[in-house]
């Protein structure tokens, strides 16, 4: 008889969250489901359930390897793990004793648990020159909302524990209904809709959810700073703002005031291209019927822009008192295993190392923990960048940040590159050493979700394959060797450290894990945080007012304008009339698909049957007027290079603009091309060039471009040279 | 007894997890699938509705692939699902003509080409050879689940319901959007979206009668107080400290609970 056994675990294909049901016969996974006693009450996603494929790919990572041939030839050797660590300790002293501390740079894709592991090495290592795509994912909503209310993480209440859910949602360039950038908050968000009475979405182009929302505005891509200045004219104009709150929490309403006075409905429409009887109904609704919230996407943060965008919808939220009612935003009370940051912030980041922080001396709010990921490949380019060894996991720097030849042509000039990884990608390639990591159902490890209110417990299914290693695993193993009064025996004792907080100070590993959950809700979550001692004794917000902050003083002190301020892309029609006349097309990397994530599963078969090849969505007419028509390869130009997309023609979208399908390489291209980066990865059209003031944040979701037909000799040039790669069947595309 | 889903347009997110599910539930070969997403994108008057449908077998009451079987491979079960008895299918696909939705699949040897074509056959693949087997050469199509269906009335559980004798996709839809019952039992969640929503069945003209109904409407509109076990959280998490002290709060969830 086969042995047959459940193991429960937390899901991490996205940023992860949803409770996971495995069956596993012998030792190998034969079904994988949603848990039902968890938070997302069994549900899970294609790319979550697709993990039982996934795990199997005979393209895994299984042993460390380094690279004997030169970059690109894709020659590698398998090493030992002993090996490997001493190199990688050997490189990270050598670079240290010979620039400075400095010189170490750890870089991580997006959040996936290990981004506790990396800022604790990096502080232990003494360099807090960390990459990290925070600056174009979350980030800049948590320091702009922690700017304005003293606490950054605010987070939409869709969970009715304070007896009301949010009765207007907002959903700013943002699908919450299949991107769970913030966890499985898509679950609770699609729940919360059977209590909503008004869902309005501002997206350019349309969803299922768009098309029977209660109101749609599609902005041009890039002037949502404007269109939240606007609402809030309307608010302010028609006397709707939430006076208790305004007059007894807030802080600089008068000042605000006259900032937002010229943008009246007419202007406001003349800018975002929104009617201007839709702005108007939005605000209203949104002032009206309260309590509301608004979920921004993190395509907002891809805008140069994004620090004041963000600021001017803080304080559209701010206005209408949607902050700590319940059903409006919220800053949730933590578990009682505490603040899963505390695994680096226990160690300082210290004035020496901040000093040195890449980009810095620019953006005061984006490179205050972490570098600028941009400024430091300039800066590498430059010869002026004091970065010599890069410890990478997960991330492909190579495929996320815009302008692709730059970012390519500084990595390759890195002394010494180890990466972190499942699969041989772009940035593996561009590395000196590859490192295989084991998959989430392969590992035991903390999950923890960006609203902060529960951590979950990772348990390990599977054994990995070959000599794969959990991440916790891999850096506790480089953080001994490098710095080892900061780490742990073993991987077992880094894990109890983690959660040793919980079970009032006796919790370990073994207890968590059984558990799953440390967690916050229901009566025990706290609204109106502002109206007690908890912030400061009186009440009040953690700010330098104690009030909410509609002008920031602390923003003032940094240089900035005090004031959310409306600026147009760096390349737009109003900005670059010149230009615009050559690159007719409003361009957004937008697009993203609910069974992929980022750059990840498009070597995932399953996943694949789902969109062979990267889409570029136009509307019918707009592809018309250029003569492309669905189903075309066509180019994409913009001054910065050309790639290749397939049109979608899509009513939905707005005329004028092209939506292309974003982070798209080829797992199944060589290694001479970095995987097909430059095939049709939008960012080899975006740039460095113009950014954000406060973030450093590219404009990513906002450029200008041209459009063609590609011919058919074009299409049998240099690309797609495999013949058959998973779902992918070479002889349907000719 | 006739099983049934209702499918609702309104909260559908076209996520592809109900795809994702069916794979793994009958370790489908690479390149089939049971249930897929067909888009439906339209723009009228200035109105754009995009109303992508997932699709799955309608498992129709009328069913014209049961009628042109020539070996009686495709059957119809008492409670309304039709199956295909792969032992008797010959493989002539007069069904997969027959089907007015094309929703039936001939399982050819380009379609299992394995999961990595080129490389040997995955654990999970293996394991499916002995728990899931397909027979290359006969046709295969989405059966409601029809394995947990049984499993489950055969220990007391109820389809729709308990999760262990509902379909695959029902239990993983994030949208809650998948709706299955009984459709003769005019209780059941199903009769009661038929009869409150105005169900839309595909191509009804042809007379086949459906088993899958498609509702569609607005967002919004509701009220926004929240329920009691809303409130509490203790309906999401059975291991929560919290649920002890919710029930002291709220005493009617101790007889509920």
């Amino acid at each position: 008889m086969p042995e047959r056994k459940v193991v429960y675990s937390t899901c991490k294909s996205c940023h992860g969250g949803c409770g996971v049901k495995v069956t596993v016969e012998d030792g190998v996974p034969v079904h994988i489901e949603g848990n039902p006693d968890t938070l997302t009450r069994g549900t899970m996603c294609s790319k979550g359930l697709s993990s039982i494929q996934h795990i199997d790919s005979p393209y895994r990572l299984k042993y460390p390897m380094k690279r004997v041939g030169a970059k690109k030839e894709g020659k590698w050797q398998r090493i030992s793990w002993d090996e490997a660590l001493d190199t990688i300790a050997a490189k990270v002293k050598e670079s240290q004793e010979k620039y400075g501390k400095e010189s170490i740079s750890i870089s991580q894709g997006t959040g996936r648990g290990y981004n506790r592991y990396i800022h604790r090495l990096a502080r232990s290592l003494g360099t807090a020159n960390v990459i990290s795509p925070g600056y174009v994912c979350h980030s800049p909503r948590l320091g702009l909302y922690g700017l304005v209310t003293g606490y950054g993480r605010l987070y939409c209440d869709y969970h009715g524990w304070g007896g009301e859910f949010p009765k207007t949602q907002i959903m700013w360039a943002k699908q919450l209904e299949i991107s769970s950038a913030d966890s499985e908050m898509c679950n609770w968000f699609i729940q919360s809709l059977d209590h909503c009475k008004n869902l309005i979405i501002i997206d350019p182009r349309a969803s299922a959810y768009a098309t029977r929302a209660t109101l749609w505005l599609q902005p041009r891509p890039g002037s949502d700073c404007a269109l939240a200045m606007g609402m809030m004219n309307v608010i302010v104009n028609e006397g709707l703002w939430d006076k208790e709150f305004v007059e007894n929490w807030t802080y600089g309403f008068e000042e605000l005031k006259e900032r937002i006075n010229e943008w009246t409905p007419e202007k406001t429409e003349e800018v975002t291209w929104v009617p201007k009887e839709k702005i108007i109904a939005a605000a209203r609704m949104f002032a009206i019927d309260t309590p509301g919230c608004i979920q921004v996407g993190s395509s907002l943060e891809r805008q140069a822009n994004c620090g004041h965008t963000l600021r001017a919808i803080t304080c559209l939220m701010g206005m209408a008192g949607n902050i700590e009612r319940p059903g409006s935003m919220v800053s949730w009370v933590l578990p009682e295993t505490g603040l899963i940051e505390d695994f680096f912030l226990e160690l300082p980041l210290t004035p020496e190392m901040q000093s040195k922080i890449i980009g810095i001396d620019k953006f005061k709010m984006g490179a205050a923990r972490t570098c600028n990921p941009d400024t430091m490949v300039k800066a590498i380019l430059d010869g002026k960048a004091p970065v010599h060894v890069w410890i990478s996991i997960g991330g492909q720097q190579i495929v996320h940040m815009a302008n692709t030849k730059e970012v390519v042509a500084a990595i390759e000039k890195m002394d010494f590159m180890v990466h972190v990884d499942l699969f041989m990608g772009p940035m593996a390639q561009a590395s000196d050493m590859v490192l295989p990591s084991a998959h989430w159902l392969e590992l035991d490890d903390v999950y923890d979700m960006h609203p902060r209110f529960f951590i979950a417990a990772h348990n390990k299914v599977v054994e990995p394959p070959g000599e794969a290693k959990s991440d916790a695993w891999i850096f506790n193993e480089i953080g001994k060797r490098t710095a080892p009064e900061h780490w742990f025996k073993d991987e077992k004792e880094c894990l109890d450290y983690q959660v040793r907080k919980g079970m009032a100070g006796k919790m370990k590993w073994k207890d968590f894990s059984k558990n799953l959950v440390s967690g916050c809700w229901g009566k025990d979550q706290v609204y109106y945080k502002y109206k007690t001692d908890y912030w400061r004794k009186g009440g009040g917000f953690p700010t330098a007012t104690g009030k909410f902050e509609f002008v920031s003083k602390r923003l003032a002190e940094l240089g900035y304008d005090p004031l959310p301020v409306y600026r147009e892309p760096g390349e737009s029609p109003y900005r670059t009339p010149e230009l615009y006349k050559e690159y007719p097309l409003i361009m957004s990397s937008g697009f993203r698909q609910p069974f992929y994530f980022l750059g990840q599963y498009r070597n995932i078969p399953w996943l694949r049957s789902f969109m062979e090849y990267p889409m570029a969505q136009m509307h019918p007419e707009t592809a018309a007027k250029y003569g492309v028509a669905d189903g075309d390869w066509i180019w994409i130009e913009s001054p910065r290079g050309k790639i290749r997309q397939k049109c979608r023609t899509f009513p939905g979208i707005l005329r004028g603009m092209l939506m292309a399908t974003a982070n798209w390489f080829y797992p199944e291209e060589g290694p001479e091309g970095y995987h097909g980066v430059f095939i049709s990865n939008p960012n080899v059209l975006t740039s460095n060039d113009h950014l954000d003031p406060m973030y450093g944040s590219p404009d990513l979701t906002c450029l200008l471009c041209k459009v063609w037909k590609c011919t058919e000799d074009e299409l049998q040039d240099n690309v797609f040279k495999t013949q058959e790669f998973g779902y992918v069947q070479r002889t349907v595309e000719k | 007894m006739k099983y049934g889903m209702v499918i609702d347009l309104t909260k559908c997110s076209r996520c592809h997890a109900c795809v994702a599910a069916c794979r793994v539930e009958h370790f489908l070969p690479l390149r089939v699938t049971w249930v897929k997403l067909i888009a439906y994108e339209t723009e009228d008057a200035g109105v754009v509705d995009v109303s992508t449908f997932p699709v799955r077998c309608n498992q129709c009451k009328e069913a014209p692939c049961v009628d042109v079987c020539p070996t009686g491979a495709t059957q119809q079960r008492p409670d309304g699902i039709v199956q295909i008895e792969a032992k008797k299918c010959i493989g002539c696909r007069y069904c997969v003509i027959a089907c007015p939705y094309q929703n039936r699949t001939f399982l050819s040897k380009e379609l299992d080409p394995g999961y990595f074509p080129g490389h040997p056959k995955t654990r999970f693949e293996e394991k499916g050879k002995k728990l899931y087997p397909h027979q290359r050469g006969t046709t295969m199509k989405c059966n409601f689940c029809m394995e947990r269906i049984d499993y489950g009335t055969a220990h007391n559980l109820k389809p729709g319901i308990d999760r262990d004798a509902t379909p695959a996709c029902v239990n993983t839809c994030q949208a809650r959007a998948l709706t299955f019952g009984d459709l003769d039992d005019p209780r059941s969640n199903v009769s009661k979206l038929i009869r409150e929503r105005k169900p839309l069945q595909l191509q009804r003209e042809l007379g086949t009668d459906p088993s899958v109904y498609y509702i569609d409407g607005i967002i919004g509109g509701k009220d926004n107080k929240a329920p009691i076990e809303s409130q509490t959280g203790s309906h999401i998490q059975h291991l929560s400290s919290v649920e002890a002290r919710a029930k002291e709060i709220f005493p009617e969830l101790k007889q509920g609970k």
